[in-house]
């Protein structure tokens, strides 16, 4: 598995992923946006997932769309609960004005497992995203007006140590396989995918047809948990031994 | 809602034959939630050159424009387009797909008052209305919903218990700590005990996960005689008046 | 026997059953289909109503929402009505963006909305030039078994006459609404218009057709009259109809309206006690 950062220069966060044949780019941007009615004092945000055609030529046109569209969405509930992801962290003003993310993930190649790489890459481009610091708001009559860090380096990392891993488990004859291949996949009777946060799991979805035998279901689970957590773990360490960026005038 | 516990599933009215231009349809009706299901005889899958050896399911899920408190357009958006995904994977396994190979099956479903628990009642209602259309199957396939709140757990839940489900709450007014939450679909075939369809939203640990899993499998096998029932008095009055005329 | 003949010649069925004066369902020529009226099923509507005509099943839905109003009718509110056949009425629509039918179906009927002035758009107008109420109408098919038409106009008067609007209260200056929901208005309806479709079939006139006798017929017309005057004809093309057959389908719908509007009346009157 390869990992770096900050890949994508004018993104607020960015990364790619490599894990084995499958390699996923994933850059985050920031906008600010009116919070919705429903949740005034938390921010939004939006995932939209781009499977290029230079990955398999199954995606050539709109070939990749429900693919895109699945991951899209299991991405968006397992980043829904508040205790995974929170999202009042990127309010400015309750009910005015909040940060909206939008996390845009490429597809490069397809080699399997791609709900695990998109989701490892996710957390990484987060861990990477500088929200920028904002110094003052105040509230003009109806108006908003926000004032904002000046200093490119001044600003605020998100805190995502619970956000999720997804784990994909498959049942290929009697046994629950983690991480399969695309070889793998195709003969798998039944899969399901885990987004595991410390120790929890956000959300669990079953990808491909295929039914499984409530005790195969348990197991899956338990399997899911204990190498989503491992996963999860090993990602953090990684992200923390990056050195922090240093500042470098061009006169030294 | 605190220490509420409701294990027993509510009642539900179920028929079939209710679109007289659809092979099979079905309506389901369970506290205020209102659907309607109609499927249609195999045909040609369209944009497809490659022969395939199993048949499709092609599955619309869509909310009415006044079915919900607020209103949905007209357009699918992604809700609805992960919900006509989600009942498509569910029917499949439920479906003798070798019969009909190279053909596809539609199913749409329409949601007229959305008041919590939708998706496991357009499951169920699916199933019916598929084996009414005369579509072969391995099983009859139901499916329920729980929602659970820290200690609490609500089987089908309203509209209001699910969004009150998807948020998280503090365990108390003194601990930040975040409570255990979520939303939990299954769909079941019961005969062969086999989980044909598992969905999770929200934030919940193991032993919350296995508990919830064996609640909605009784509460799945629950159905089976309610929908067995109304495809036999299906068939009895489809009897009936043949016999007459 | 008799479905394989249906099947392979449904014209000359069809035909050897007329020339007896009788249909295939048993009705006369000149016979209108059992019609049922359910009122406020949809409770997350502002008002709803349910239109079973034979088969033909039509559910309606009305939702209201708060808006500015145009600047050139600063006082009028908007009613917005779309008809939805779904693919789940009929194996003849398709997924997708709306077909022709659907589309004919809702122009149509905001035109004859409009037309008949049925009910009043400045009656929406809460503070003029800032605040109205719109209304959005959504008519899906859920069973199509012929006459669309008429089931569609049907089922959006008696929504029209369910709708119960909360009292608002706007300041202007901060821009806050305040809604009141224990204060329940009804919309005033003015007057109602009903339709009638008739099927021409060879020399025939046929009244209230199926969807299979619509599909043979060579053509068909509708007919809305209100406060027993016509009101408004729909003839898309098909074959031609003589004047005195034209008159005698317009008595007809007029004897038949007043069924219509007293089961209309008597449905809203139930819910109201």
């Amino acid at each position: 598995m390869e990992l770096e950062t900050n890949v994508v220069a004018h993104a607020f966060g960015s990364s790619r992923l490599r894990l084995a044949n499958t390699d996923v780019l994933v850059a985050v941007k920031i906008e600010t946006d009116v919070p919705s009615v429903d949740q005034p004092d938390e921010g939004k945000i939006e995932f939209f997932v781009d499977c290029s055609a230079n990955a398999t030529p199954d995606f050539e046109g709109r070939g990749g769309e429900e693919l895109a569209t699945e991951i899209s969405n299991s991405l968006t509930s397992a980043y829904r609960s508040t205790k995974a992801f929170n999202l009042s962290k990127l309010c400015i003003l309750k009910g005015r004005k909040c940060w909206k993310l939008y996390v845009d993930i490429l597809l490069l190649e397809c080699g399997g497992n791609l709900y695990d790489a998109v989701s490892l890459a996710v957390k990484a481009a987060l861990w990477n995203t500088e929200v920028p610091r904002v110094l003052s708001v105040n509230l003009d009559g109806n108006k908003v007006e926000m004032e904002v860090s000046e200093n490119v380096q001044d600003c605020v990392k998100l805190d995502i140590v619970s956000a999720p891993v997804m784990v994909t488990i498959s049942k290929i004859g009697e046994h629950c396989v983690v991480d399969p291949s695309a070889a793998e996949e195709q003969c798998a009777t039944a899969s399901m995918v885990v987004a595991i946060s410390q120790d929890r799991f956000t959300t669990v979805l079953q990808s491909g047809s295929g039914s499984l035998h409530p005790s195969t279901l348990k197991e899956s689970l338990k399997l899911g948990l204990e190498i989503g957590s491992k996963l999860d773990q090993a990602l953090i360490e990684v992200l923390r031994q990056r050195p922090a960026k240093k500042q470098v005038g061009f006169l030294m | 809602m605190e220490g509420k516990q409701r294990s027993n599933v509510k009642f539900v009215f179920l028929k079939c034959g209710v679109v007289s231009q659809a092979k099979g349809s079905a309506y389901f009706e369970v506290d205020n939630t209102k659907l309607i299901v109609s499927v249609y005889d195999p045909r040609e899958i369209p944009k497809k050159t490659d022969y395939s050896s199993k048949g499709e399911l092609f599955c619309i899920f869509k909310y009415a424009p006044f079915s919900c408190p607020n209103r949905r357009a007209h357009q699918p958006d992604a809700d609805e387009k992960q919900h006509s995904a989600i009942v498509k994977r569910a029917l499949e396994s439920a479906v003798c797909r070798h019969e009909f190979p190279n053909f596809q099956v539609d199913v749409y479903i329409l949601v007229l008052e959305n008041d919590g628990s939708a998706l496991s009642g357009a499951i169920t209602a699916a199933g019916i209305a598929l084996a009414q259309a005369g579509i072969p199957m391995y099983d009859t396939i139901t499916a329920a919903t729980l929602a659970i709140q820290g200690t609490t757990k609500l089987l089908d839940p309203t509209l209001e218990e699910e969004t009150l489900c998807t948020v998280a709450t503090h365990k108390s007014d003194t601990e930040i700590d975040y409570d255990s939450h979520g939303i939990i679909v299954l769909a079941m075939l019961s005969t062969h005990e086999q989980i044909s369809e598992f969905y999770q939203l929200g934030n919940l640990d193991l032993e919350t996960l296995n508990e919830s899993v064996n609640i909605l499998m009784n509460a799945a096998k629950d159905i089976v005689p309610l929908v067995e029932k109304c495809l036999v008095d299906y068939v009895t009055k489809t009897l009936k008046s043949n016999a007459e005329s | 026997m008799a479905k394989q003949f249906k099947s392979l010649h449904p014209t000359k069925f069809y035909r050897d059953y007329l020339n007896h004066d009788i249909r295939p369902d048993g009705r006369l020529i000149s016979k209108f289909r059992p019609v049922i009226i359910n009122i406020g099923s949809i409770a997350t509507a502002d008002g709803s109503a349910l239109v079973r005509i034979g088969k033909t099943t039509v559910i309606c839905g009305i939702k209201a929402e708060l808006c500015p109003p145009k600047s050139e009718r600063p006082n009028e509110g908007f009613l917005i009505c779309n008809v939805d056949l779904p693919p789940l009425c009929s194996s003849k629509f398709r997924p997708g963006p709306p077909s022709d039918l659907a589309q004919i179906t809702t122009r149509f009927l905001a035109d004859l909305i409009l037309n008949s002035a049925c009910i009043d758009l400045k009656d929406l107008c809460i503070v003029k030039e800032k605040l109205v109420w719109c209304l959005y109408a959504d008519i899906i098919c859920l069973d199509h078994d012929g006459c669309i038409i008429d089931a569609c106009l049907l089922v959006l008067l008696t929504a029209l006459k369910t709708v119960r609007l909360p009292g608002v209260e706007y300041d202007a200056a901060i821009d806050k609404k305040t809604i009141n929901e224990d204060e329940q208005k009804s919309l005033s309806i003015y007057n109602t218009p009903v339709s009638t479709t008739y099927a021409m079939f060879e020399d025939k006139v046929i009244t209230d057709p199926t969807a299979e006798e619509e599909e043979i017929s060579s053509g068909l017309l509708t007919i809305v009259v209100k406060n027993k005057e016509l009101c408004s004809i729909h003839k898309p093309g098909g074959s031609p109809l003589s004047e005195e057959k034209l008159y005698d389908c317009i008595s007809e719908t007029i004897n038949h309206a007043d069924l219509l509007i007293t089961l209309i009346n008597t449905a809203v009157a139930e819910q109201n006690d």
